[in-house]
This record gives structure tokens, C-alpha cells and sequence, in this order.
């Protein structure tokens, strides 16, 4: 049973890939060793140099959705404003909103002729 | 495991300013451009005292950045050397005595080579750094006699 698969840009062998995995472990293993063996993995010789500062939990440094916005909402602040206030997230104040809006267009349409 | 062969080909330099005059700092820069150029010797300055060697410190070190040093030094890896470079280090300099200075250097972190001289010529701090090396050199040997 051959494992060789060809298409017309190459072709796919599991058992080369397996072979080129281990090749690539054994020639990481290598530069592995030849690392400082003192190294402390215990200590702060394995946090990232922020400048002598301790380094901030993950969440600090993360950048948040809202952040990529932040210029957006920034600009538009006084608009936001209104619009959190209105968002409750209470489905019947939004229903009362439709309706209400809905009378206001309805009457503009019709309700004035 | 891997023997420590670093200090045969080049030794590399962390440089921590804490609240020096900025005399000193460019004594060092000097002693690395072209008029002094201890790069040759493979001697130089990098940005993270992970990769360094050496940890050179100038300035009286405010209480305020003594944790910080301290923390700098312990991300260095073994084995590593400190050279004080400056008055400012060495003893408190013009700072001496100061209500808000927590050096000299030796009372935060422990210190190999000292660089007198407000602010030190240049050929004394390579001078420094090839005393250091030799330190590191003699480090290295206990730290590979450990191994064995
Ligand atoms: S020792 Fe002198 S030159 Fe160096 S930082 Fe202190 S005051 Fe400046």
C-alpha cells in the first residue's frame, strides 16, 4: 500500500513528514543543549525586561476589542454619551422605542394629510 | 549540557543609568565609538540584561529605582560581574548622604569592579570591563567544575 499522495505541485508523504519532525527535534534538542545551563527557571531571569518594572498581569497588556475603537468613540463621545444612557438592554424599552418611533414616522406619513 | 563558551569570543554589556548626570553615560558611549572601539574585542552594550554579561551602573541610584536595579541584576544570567562606573555609584559622589538616594551600589546589589573619576575616562572603563572579564572567566570555570 503506498502512502504517497500526488498532485500535479508536489506530492505528500505522512511517513517524510514524521522523519522531518523527528530531524527537527533532534536538531532543536541539540542548540538546546548547547544553552546556559545555569539558567534559573525559578526566577526573574525568565520574565521579559520591561525597564526594572515587574511585569504587569496579562490582562493589562492585552489589547482589548474596545481598544482598536477607542479614537472612534473618543471623536464621537457626546454622541455615545446619549446612546449608552438609551441602551438599557431591557427588550420592552427597546420595543416601547419601535413603537414609539414607529407612531412618530406613521404619523408623519399619514397622520398629517 | 552545554559548556559556557561565550566569554571566548565576546562579552556583552547591560547599562543601567540610575540618575546619573549623563557624564558618565557618554564616557561609556565613548569607550565604544571609533576613537576607543571596544566592540573589536566583541565588547557590546545590549538592550535586555538577559543577553548581557556585564551589568555596568552609573548614578547615586534614587530609592525609588533601587528594586529596580535589583530586579535588572536578577534577570541577568549566571555567571555575570558589575562594574559601579562614576563617583555617583561608588560611594554617593556629590550625592552623598542624600535623603532620597539609596546607594552607593554596593548596599542594593553586590559589586566586582569599581570605576572611579567624575565622570571616569574611557580607558578606565575598559580597563574595568577586561577586569571583569577575567572575573567572569574565573566564574565560568567554577560554574563548568559544578557540572562535571
Ligand atoms: S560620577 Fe560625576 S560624572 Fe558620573 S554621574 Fe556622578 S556626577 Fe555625573
Amino acid at each position: 500500500m503506498s502512502f504517497t499522495l500526488t498532485t500535479p505541485s508536489g506530492f505528500w508523504n505522512p511517513l517524510f513528514w514524521v522523519i522531518f519532525l523527528a530531524l527537527f527535534g533532534l536538531i532543536s534538542y541539540l542548540i538546546y543543549l548547547r544553552g546556559n545551563p545555569s539558567y534559573k527557571k525559578e526566577s526573574d531571569q525568565v520574565k521579559p525586561y520591561l525597564s526594572g518594572n515587574i511585569e504587569p498581569t496579562k490582562e493589562k497588556v492585552q489589547v482589548k476589542a474596545g481598544d482598536i475603537y477607542w479614537g472612534f468613540i473618543e471623536a464621537l463621545k457626546g454622541y455615545y454619551k446619549v446612546l449608552e444612557a438609551i441602551h438599557t438592554g431591557d427588550i420592552r424599552d427597546y420595543i416601547l422605542w419601535y413603537l414609539g418611533v414607529g407612531a412618530i414616522i406613521t404619523f408623519i406619513l399619514i397622520g398629517g394629510v | 549540557m552545554g559548556k559556557l563558551t561565550s566569554f571566548k569570543r565576546s562579552l556583552w554589556v547591560f547599562h543601567a543609568s540610575g540618575g546619573s548626570c549623563n557624564a558618565c553615560d557618554i564616557e561609556i558611549i565613548a569607550a565604544l565609538t571609533p576613537r576607543y572601539d571596544a566592540e573589536r574585542f566583541g565588547i557590546k552594550l545590549v538592550g535586555s540584561p538577559r543577553h548581557a554579561d556585564v551589568l555596568l551602573v552609573t548614578g547615586a541610584i534614587p530609592k525609588d529605582f533601587a528594586d529596580k536595579l535589583r530586579r535588572i541584576y536578577e534577570q541577568m544570567p549566571d555567571p555575570k560581574a558589575v562594574i559601579v562606573i562614576g563617583n555617583c555609584g561608588t560611594s554617593g559622589g556629590v550625592f552623598y548622604d542624600s535623603y532620597n538616594i539609596a546607594g552607593p551600589i554596593d548596599e542594593i546589589i553586590p559589586v566586582d569592579v569599581y570605576v572611579p573619576g567624575c565622570p571616569p575616562r574611557p580607558e578606565a572603563i575598559v580597563d574595568a570591563v577586561v577586569k571583569a572579564w577575567l572575573k567572569l572567566e574565573k566564574l565560568e570555570k567554577q560554574l563548568e567544575g559544578k557540572e562535571e
